[in-house]
């Protein structure tokens, strides 16, 4: 069931569509991941789930709902950036957030905050990058709201840390709360997602499972003598998906059968066969397909 | 829901709390520094340094302590008729050689001065009591001073907390009604500590009485309008302006002065005729145009400027909910 869907949203900021008919289901009490490279429209779209900028046209509900100030008491926000009060404390912040949602626990808040090691007698403006988003993550994760919603909530965490975030969230979806987080360290969004969405350029480009979106998927790599080779009938092999080529060396994305495309790219003449198994970053990286001048891209299908 | 404006109402009411502070410090160091001057048994004390002086204390029937010193020389003679706490009656007559009479009051103190034949006679009364517009004069000043600090508190939220602000489950409405109210609140305070620190000062020389009558009342009803009205104003302004709104805080006095400067300029050509005329339409979108805390009559017929207290203070109310509504409508689009 999802709790949060959006339907052809689109935000346009002058002749900018930041976000151009995103549609989204997130399911309730999971974590889903949201990857995008800088200026995708992932900030903009949070934004408009949470009533901070108007969508141009499309629908964000809430369990069926749209937005109203009473359903923010369910969600709680972290910000890509700090938007802490710098002549404030900590603590201030604490007493700040336990006035504005009634389910809001200091207790709990005292107890983040002193894992990551952050004094709640200082003011922000002494605080490190990393401690200001620590503090932020602490009131949202003492806010015990069903929807928690991330926006690089790792940003300048030491990895440390960054694990205790990811942890976090984890323990949030297995209480039955969801989470809804952007990142650009793929490895933590496949630690911890369950569900990812790609945008590019303001469009959903890839949706779904982490372990559908691998599937049997597998990336054959070799390396040729020379600048000049044939891949001979393997370009037109049906399970091979997409070809990147960069110089001498040879990327394959296959659906199925890659020891037996690697057998027959040996047969090409490439040495130094290796046959890789599909990770999060190769989806994104294939989903975005971001066009170097040395690459050469064929693609042949979809990747979703 | 308010609590981050709260907070900086706070700081500021503790700031103006130390300017006053010290302001009631200095007038105790002045009060002690002047103790024999100000006092009448001060003056009894350095007329009696003369031997030929003499002094005989008496208590009335009413209990009024008669302190009287002749000084036969110098032909002087000062009578001192102590109430208590009904203030301090004096009657000097000394020799003069001018003849004019004068009479006048000085905060809580009536004075008035005869000369004849030869003869000069000062009453000073020290049993009257304080009007308060004094003091709302001063509290306006300093009322409208915290209200220009406080005057951009969306501009500032704007300014990078629209993520914290913006996410809490109220409405936005609500949010700046009680944001302009918690800041109200602010104003209103900072005046009356002002009023407060200065009564204390007034309790170290003058008589303890304050005169709430009259003129003073709505003196007080207006003083307290005004700088609400101007952080109205300035609310409106910093809202729509908020990306330049230190500036709109930081020009906002001078062009107001410069505007009222304008409106007083003699029409000597087209060009200053314009000039005048404009600032005039200009000036009467300003709350400070329509203050006058002393000489207000409540009747329509007995006005300044063609407009009596009621018509002023509606206009001010009127600015008040104009600038609060134009600053509420503004909040209501922002985006982050």
């Amino acid at each position: 069931m999802s709790i949060v869907t959006i339907s052809n949203l689109r935000k346009v900021y002058g002749p900018v569509a930041a976000v151009d008919g995103l549609s989204l289901e997130v399911p309730a009490a999971s974590v889903y991941g949201l990857l995008g490279p800088n200026g995708a429209g992932k900030t903009t779209t949070f934004k408009c789930m949470l009533g901070l900028a108007r969508p141009t046209s499309g629908e964000i509900l809430y369990d069926g709902k749209p937005l109203v100030p009473a359903t923010l008491e369910r969600i709680a926000y972290v910000p890509e950036r700090s938007v802490l009060y710098e002549w404030m404390t900590v603590e201030e912040h604490l007493e700040m957030n336990r006035r504005a949602f009634r389910a809001f626990r200091p207790a709990r808040a005292l107890e983040l905050l002193a894992s990551f090691n952050v004094d709640k007698r200082r003011r922000a403006r002494v605080l490190s990058k990393g401690m200001k988003t620590a503090v932020m993550v602490a009131l949202a994760f003492a806010q015990e709201a069903e929807i928690l919603v991330l926006d690089e909530p790792t940003g300048g965490l030491d990895p440390i840390n960054q694990r205790h975030v990811l942890t976090l969230m984890i323990n949030e979806a297995a209480k039955g709360n969801t989470v809804i987080f952007s990142s650009h360290q793929i490895g933590q969004v496949e630690r911890a997602a369950e569900q990812i969405a790609v945008m590019d350029h303001g469009r959903l480009v890839l949706q779904g499972l982490v372990d559908d979106l691998k599937g049997d998927r597998k990336i054959v790599e070799g390396i040729f003598p020379d600048v000049t080779f044939s891949l001979d009938g393997i370009a037109n092999d049906s399970r091979v998906a997409r070809i990147d080529r960069t110089e001498r060396i040879v990327r394959l994305l296959v659906t199925s059968g890659a020891d037996e495309i690697a057998s027959r790219l040996g047969s090409a003449g490439a040495t130094g066969i290796r046959v890789l198994d599909l990770n999060l970053e190769d989806i994104f990286m294939y989903a975005v397909a971001p066009q170097d001048a040395t690459t050469d891209i064929v693609t042949k299908e979809s990747s979703s | 829901m308010n609590y981050v404006e709260w907070l900086r109402v706070r700081n500021c009411l503790r700031i103006v709390a130390i300017i006053l502070a010290i302001l009631v410090v200095l007038a105790v160091i002045l009060r002690i520094s002047l103790a024999r001057q100000l006092s009448p048994e001060g003056w009894v004390a350095q007329m009696t340094t003369d031997p030929r002086t003499k002094v005989t204390h008496s208590v009335l029937a009413d209990g009024t302590k008669r302190t009287v010193v002749d000084d036969v020389p110098e032909r002087t003679r000062v009578v001192i008729d102590d109430r208590g706490a009904a203030g301090k009656h004096i009657v000097i007559t000394e020799p003069s050689s001018h003849s004019h009479n004068e009479s006048y009051s000085h905060v809580g103190n009536i004075l008035s001065s005869r000369t004849y034949g030869g003869v000069k006679t000062t009453v000073i009364d020290t049993n009257g009591s304080v009007p308060l517009l004094y003091y709302m004069a001063f509290a306006d000043i300093m009322g409208l001073i915290v209200a220009t600090i406080l005057a951009a508190p969306f501009a500032r939220e704007i300014d990078g907390h629209l993520e914290i602000s913006l996410t809490k489950p109220c409405p936005r409405e609500r949010f700046a009604l009680g944001t302009m109210a918690v800041d109200a609140v602010g104003i209103l305070v900072s005046s009356l500590l002002t009023i407060v620190a200065l009564y204390l000062c007034q309790l170290l020389f003058e008589t303890w009485r304050l005169d709430f009558s009259g003129e003073n009342a709505r003196g007080i009803v207006m003083g307290a309008a005004l700088p609400v009205a101007w952080y109205a104003l300035l609310c409106a302004g910093t809202t729509w302006l908020c990306r330049g709104y230190g500036a709109v805080l930081g020009f906002a006095w001078p062009v107001a002065i410069v505007i009222a400067a304008l409106t007083q300029l003699e029409p000597s050509n087209t060009v200053a005729l314009v000039v005048r005329d404009a600032a005039w339409v200009l000036s009467r979108l300003d709350p400070l145009t329509y203050v006058k805390l002393g000489g207000m009559s409540s009747a329509t017929n007995d006005t300044y400027g063609g407009m009596g207290f009621g018509l002023r203070l509606s206009i001010e109310v009127l600015l008040l909910v104009v600038y609060g509504a134009l600053a509420v409508w503004q909040w209501r689009r922002v985006e982050a």
